[in-house]
């Protein structure tokens, strides 16, 4: 008997080690031995059989076996698996390097993109957004600007009239005037005013007939052009990056006094100059100055209570800059390869 | 305005350098555009004389020169010029040179003898040769004996100056002259300078008074009218300083008349004009508006006809010249005048503008008008052109000026403090350095006491008027470096866009989410346009508004419809190939309140989009279909809830330049909200193309704002289950979907939470002319788990409402 359960012992070790190949054969080794009709557990029911004396003994022997066959089982059962596991993984591969399904892209055109970056600058600092319209009166796009009809200045401007008093505003500057007149008298004032503007330019790289500005006034007690300089600087390091070089050069607009031309250190060669800078090192970037006493007059402030700085730029122009667009008309083009790359 | 450095020279001394100086005054506000150095390329090219010149031995035409350059080396230098001698004086350029006719200088070898240098033609050097003999322009140029040897070509040639071409602003019209610029350096460099001396020396005849009568008819448009009169008049070439200084400052010699009168304006910046005394008819000259058709017989032999009102010369029966801006033909200077009338006069800038506009023609002297000359300067401009004449010989000079000036105005006081100045710059510039900086531009002050000082403002600069002016002039001498830089004190404001704009940047936002491509667009449209997209006669978009001045034929009207500049984008893509298009246009339209315009007109902004081409980019996937009108409709759909606009109508509608059965519009009550469909094939026709495009256009910004939902409320999530019913009906197949959601969403009871169409079938299995939706349906209770029965109540209900008005039978 004793033999008889060594002899299964070793031929169920033996099938179990070297015979199951997958979960089904596993079983069919576990039922032959150990199920309810099994050769083991066919033994366990003949221990009756045995003289009482020898149950004992036996059905410990025959329980020792069964134990130790279980766990050989269970052993090659976690083996099978994982390696059923592996092979359904390794017959699951996909090419992960095919493209992804994609979905179309959409973009903010690049002009929107730098507004939006001056604008939150400018409110950081704490100015409102203001608008205007943008076929003006000629006595908001020039004469509250203190361009009288027949000055010399207008040439700076060639515009698109519509009639002899109204034509295409030539500049958001008349959104000054309009903000003003808004505003109770005196009242402090800091808006910036972004916009299309209109000039009879021919069309060709760095001209276009219609363009984007953004005029900026502030108003208060004691503004200074001091507080001009810090303003624009704080703007132009925030847009451009602190490193850049700031210069102001006295210029004239008929609106500001004192005026000036505020250039930055050339972004394409670091102020070394080359191409874009005409090898100056420098690149026109604002025009601003204080605001002219007329301007203040004109729109019901009073110059002995408040002073205040304007300034105003060219969107295009800080795009064209930050991106390395050379060719003002893309922005115009509409080209959707363009548009993409923003 | 352009003038060489040796002339502003001759009236201050500095030892800046040309850029430097350029540097100096830009940074002062008054820009240098360009340094033009008359010496450019001349940098190693010396004078060197030729001690030794012997034939080249392997050569029959070349020569080996022994140069002495003047550094005690001697130079080898081999030539194939044939007019070389030995002792000659003549240009070298040396190893490194980079002429100005482009030659660049390297040590070189020529038939085995090493050569160090290049013996230069007058043409290598960019000498002018319309002057010089054959033998000069054909070999090398050959300098004067005596030249001395090994200093710079450029020196010997005169070559050693440059000119500063000057970009003035409007407002520096004391600029437009030589001694305006020297003011200017005066002030920046603390130098004093030395002003012209002016003497004249009349001769014993007639009186000028008595030779000829000045008048001012119309002392609005001419302030002052001086003249001189000039005898015994030789009219010639000027000297060869005064041709360098009129060529420096880009002028053109004419005789020595013309030339003086340009040189005065130049150097004063009075214009002159000279005339012809023999040939003023009735002597007499006066200032007067001209009449409408009065003919005028210009200098550049044009008749024209005046508009009237132009301010001319006349004498007793005829204009003799558009005053300041162009003189008349008949009393021009010519070589056989003998007797001149000088002309120095003051006329309103504004009227001269106007003139010269009028006939194209901007001069010198007009330029000077239009910006406002000095009213101070006539009588010295007269006796400077006098003096150079006569020092040329080349008159006698008759006695005493005349000086009509009917009302001389007195100066501009401008009262100011030095706190004034300081608290508008933000700077603690001392009341002795503002006074200082005032003086050396020539600014008198007066001390009133206690701090408080009036500048009387000079008769050259317009521009000083109020404190603010003079605290520019401190503040671009002090230096704009020199002014630090502070942020606005004052209160905390609120940084805010109005509500519009908030929109625009929403929709912006969710079209690019939606994979769109924003575009930017002029506000230009033309008529055929309209054409093309079928915009009805009668349309409202029809009355564009029409520019005076259009740039081109293109562009003749003022935007009224953004459709028309996104069609033209996205046909511009098509035309490059690109044809997956999705692009949208957020952009102002105008509409007059009248025509002709009167007013000014209103501007509302549209939101526009068009999409093309297919659904997905291109892939290796299956769905590489093209979108359709379903995919327009959604991208509104979705916009419209992201701007929280809910529970639209939609209907079938029609929009002109839309396919009449694929037209979708959404509308809150009776106000079309969006319009969403495919391109009318007439529209695509016109546009010639054949691509199917799908359009949606939105109201205006203004309109949208008002049905946008604020701020969104919280719903409680739902905590007991929903429960679900499907709904497969069929139905005619001319029963709008929308209609029967509509029913189903009347009919549903107040459990029905949401009603989704699921499925569309048209088959052969349903019969013709029919088709089945098949629709989800939630209901639920906030407070409960629905029973079966309570949603068979309301089901059943739904099934008997699209039975009854939509004739929907459930599919079996």
């Amino acid at each position: 008997m004793e033999e008889k359960i060594a002899q299964l012992s070793q031929e169920a070790a033996e099938l179990i080690k070297t015979k199951a190949k997958t979960m089904p054969e596993l079983n069919d080794i576990r039922v032959r031995f150990l199920g309810k009709k099994g050769e083991i557990t066919g033994m366990l029911k003949s221990l009756g059989q045995l003289a009482p004396e020898e149950r004992p003994k036996l059905g410990q022997v025959v329980n020792q076996v069964r134990a130790r066959l279980e766990e050989m089982i269970a052993v090659k059962a976690a083996g099978l698996k994982a390696e059923e596991l592996k092979q359904k993984l390794a017959s699951e591969k996909i090419d992960v390097t095919l493209p992804g399904r994609p979905l179309w892209t959409g973009h903010f055109h690049p002009l929107t993109l730098t507004l939006n970056r001056v604008k939150s600058i400018f409110m950081d600092m704490g100015f409102t957004i203001e608008d205007g319209p943008e076929v003006e009166s000629d006595y908001y796009n020039f004469e509250a600007l203190n361009l009288p009809k027949d000055h010399p200045a207008r040439d700076m401007q060639d515009s698109f009239y519509i009639t002899e008093d109204i034509l295409m505003r030539t500049q958001t500057s008349p959104v000054q005037a309009r903000t003003m007149e808004a505003h109770e008298p005196n009242s402090p004032i800091r808006m910036i005013a972004p916009g299309r503007v209109y000039r009879r330019d021919d069309y060709d790289a760095t001209h276009s007939p219609m363009f984007t500005q953004v005029e900026g006034l502030v108003i208060d007690e004691d503004i200074t052009f001091a507080d001009l300089k810090g303003t624009l600087e704080l703007f132009l390091h925030k847009i451009f990056s602190d490193n850049v070089g700031v210069r102001f050069r006295p210029s004239f607009f008929p609106f500001t006094e004192p005026s000036a031309e505020v250039d930055i250190s050339c972004v394409m060669c670091h102020g070394k100059g080359c191409r874009v800078c005409k090898g100056t090192g420098w690149l026109e970037i604002l025009g601003a100055g204080m605001v002219h006493t007329h301007v203040l007059e004109m729109s019901g402030y009073d110059p002995g209570k408040v002073s205040g700085f304007a300034f105003g730029m060219g969107v295009e122009r800080i795009a064209m800059l930050s991106y390395g667009i050379d060719d003002l008309r893309l922005f115009y083009d509409n080209d959707v390869r363009f548009l993409s790359q923003f | 305005m352009q003038v060489s450095i040796k002339w502003l020279k001759d009236y201050i001394d500095f030892t800046e350098s040309a850029g430097e100086l350029a540097e100096k005054l830009t940074r002062a506000g008054v820009p240098v555009e360009n340094v033009i150095r008359a010496d450019k390329g001349l940098d190693k090219v010396v004078t060197g004389r030729v001690d030794e010149i012997i034939p080249h031995p392997d050569s029959d035409h070349m020569f080996i020169c022994t140069m002495n350059v003047g550094d005690g080396k001697p130079l080898t230098i081999v030539t194939g010029a044939q007019n070389v001698r030995q002792g000659d004086i003549v240009p070298v350029a040396l190893v490194g040179a980079d002429l100005p006719c482009g030659k660049k200088i390297a040590k070189s070898k020529l038939r085995g003898v090493a050569s160090a240098g290049m013996l230069c033609s007058a043409d290598e050097i960019k000498i002018d040769t319309t002057s010089l003999p054959d033998e000069q322009i054909n070999g090398i140029y050959i300098l004067e004996a005596g030249t001395p040897v090994g200093i710079p070509v450029a020196q010997v040639l005169g070559l050693d100056d440059a000119v500063l071409e000057f970009e003035l602003t409007a407002n520096r019209a004391d600029c437009f002259s030589v001694i305006g610029i020297v003011r200017e350096i005066a002030a920046l460099t603390s130098n004093q300078p030395r002003w012209p001396v002016i003497k004249v020396r009349e001769d014993n005849g007639a009186k000028a008074a008595d030779m000829i009568k000045i008048a001012i008819d119309d002392p609005d448009l001419c302030s002052r009218f001086s003249a001189r009169v000039l005898n015994d008049v030789k009219i010639g070439p000027s000297p060869a300083w005064m041709r360098t200084r009129l060529e420096g400052a880009g002028v053109r010699s004419i005789n020595n008349v013309v030339d003086v009168t340009n040189f005065v304006m130049i150097e004063l910046g009075q214009p002159m004009h000279a005339y012809d005394y023999d040939e003023i008819v009735g002597q007499s000259l006066t200032a007067r508006r001209a009449k409408a058709g009065e003919e005028l017989h210009t200098l550049d032999d044009s008749s024209r006809l005046a508009k009237g009102g132009e301010l001319v010369i006349a004498d007793a029966v005829k204009a003799a010249g558009l005053a300041g801006v162009m003189g008349g033909l008949e009393t021009e200077i010519t070589g056989k005048t003998t007797r001149v009338v000088l002309e120095a006069a003051s006329f309103f800038g504004p009227s001269i503008r106007r003139t010269s506009r009028s006939i194209g023609l901007h001069s010198e002297a007009s330029g000077r008008f239009e910006r406002g000359i000095d009213v101070e300067h006539t009588i010295r401009a007269l006796d400077r052109a006098a003096q150079l004449l006569q020092d040329m010989g080349a008159c006698t000079v008759a006695q005493g000026g005349i000086d009509v000036y009917p009302a001389p105005k007195p100066q501009p006081v401008v009262p100011f403090t030095a706190e004034q100045i300081n608290k508008r710059l933000g700077t603690d510039i001392p009341a002795e350095e503002i006074l200082r900086i005032l003086a050396s531009l020539g600014i008198e002050v007066r001390d009133l006491g206690s701090g408080n000082y009036e500048a009387i403002s000079p008769t050259w600069r317009k521009d000083i008027l109020f404190m603010e002016d003079l605290s520019e002039e401190i503040a671009r001498i002090h230096g704009y470096d020199n002014i630090r830089a502070t942020l606005p004190k004052g209160g905390v404001m609120l940084a805010r866009q109005s509500d519009e704009q908030d929109l625009i940047d929403k929709i912006t936002e969710v079209l690019v989410a939606q994979g769109m491509l924003e575009t930017r667009s002029f506000s230009f449209q033309h008529p055929d346009m309209c054409d093309k997209l079928n915009i009805p006669d009668d349309s409202v978009l029809r009355t564009m508004i029409p520019i005076m001045n259009p740039l081109s034929e293109d562009y003749p009207n003022v935007r009224t419809c953004i459709l028309t500049t996104l069609f033209e984008t996205v046909l511009r893509n098509f035309s490059r190939k690109n044809e997956d298009v999705r692009v949208f246009e957020i952009g102002p339209v105008f509409f007059p309140k009248a025509l002709p315009v009167t007013e000014l007109p209103d501007q509302k902004m549209k939101v526009a989009g068009l999409i093309s081409g297919r659904r997905y980019p291109q892939n290796w996937t299956d769905s590489n279909e093209m979108v359709d009108f379903y995919d327009a409709k959604g991208v509104v759909e979705s916009l419209l809830e992201a701007i929280g606009i809910r529970d639209c109508s939609v209907e079938a509608g029609e929009h002109f330049c839309l396919h009449p059965g694929k037209t979708a519009i959404f509308k809150k009550g009776r106000e079309v909200i969006a319009t969403v469909g495919e391109v009318h094939p007439q529209v695509m026709e016109n546009l010639g193309t054949k691509k199917k495009m799908y359009m949606f256009v939105l109201s205006d910004i203004k309109t949208i704002l008002k049905y946008c939902g604020r701020r969104a409320k919280f719903t409680q999530l739902p905590r007991y289950p929903a429960v679900e019913r499907d709904l497969a009906l069929t139905v005619a197949d001319d029963v709008q979907a929308g209609v029967i959601s509509r029913t189903i969403k009347k009919q549903g009871g107040k459990y029905l939470q949401s009603v989704n169409l699921f499925d569309l079938y048209m088959g052969k299995q349903l019969g013709e002319g029919k088709k089945s939706l098949a629709f989800s349906l939630k209901f639920r209770a906030a407070d409960r788990t629905l029973t079966d029965e309570e949603v068979d109540v309301a089901f059943n209900s739904i099934v008997e409402a699209v039975a009854k008005s939509c004739g929907a039978e459930l599919r079996k």
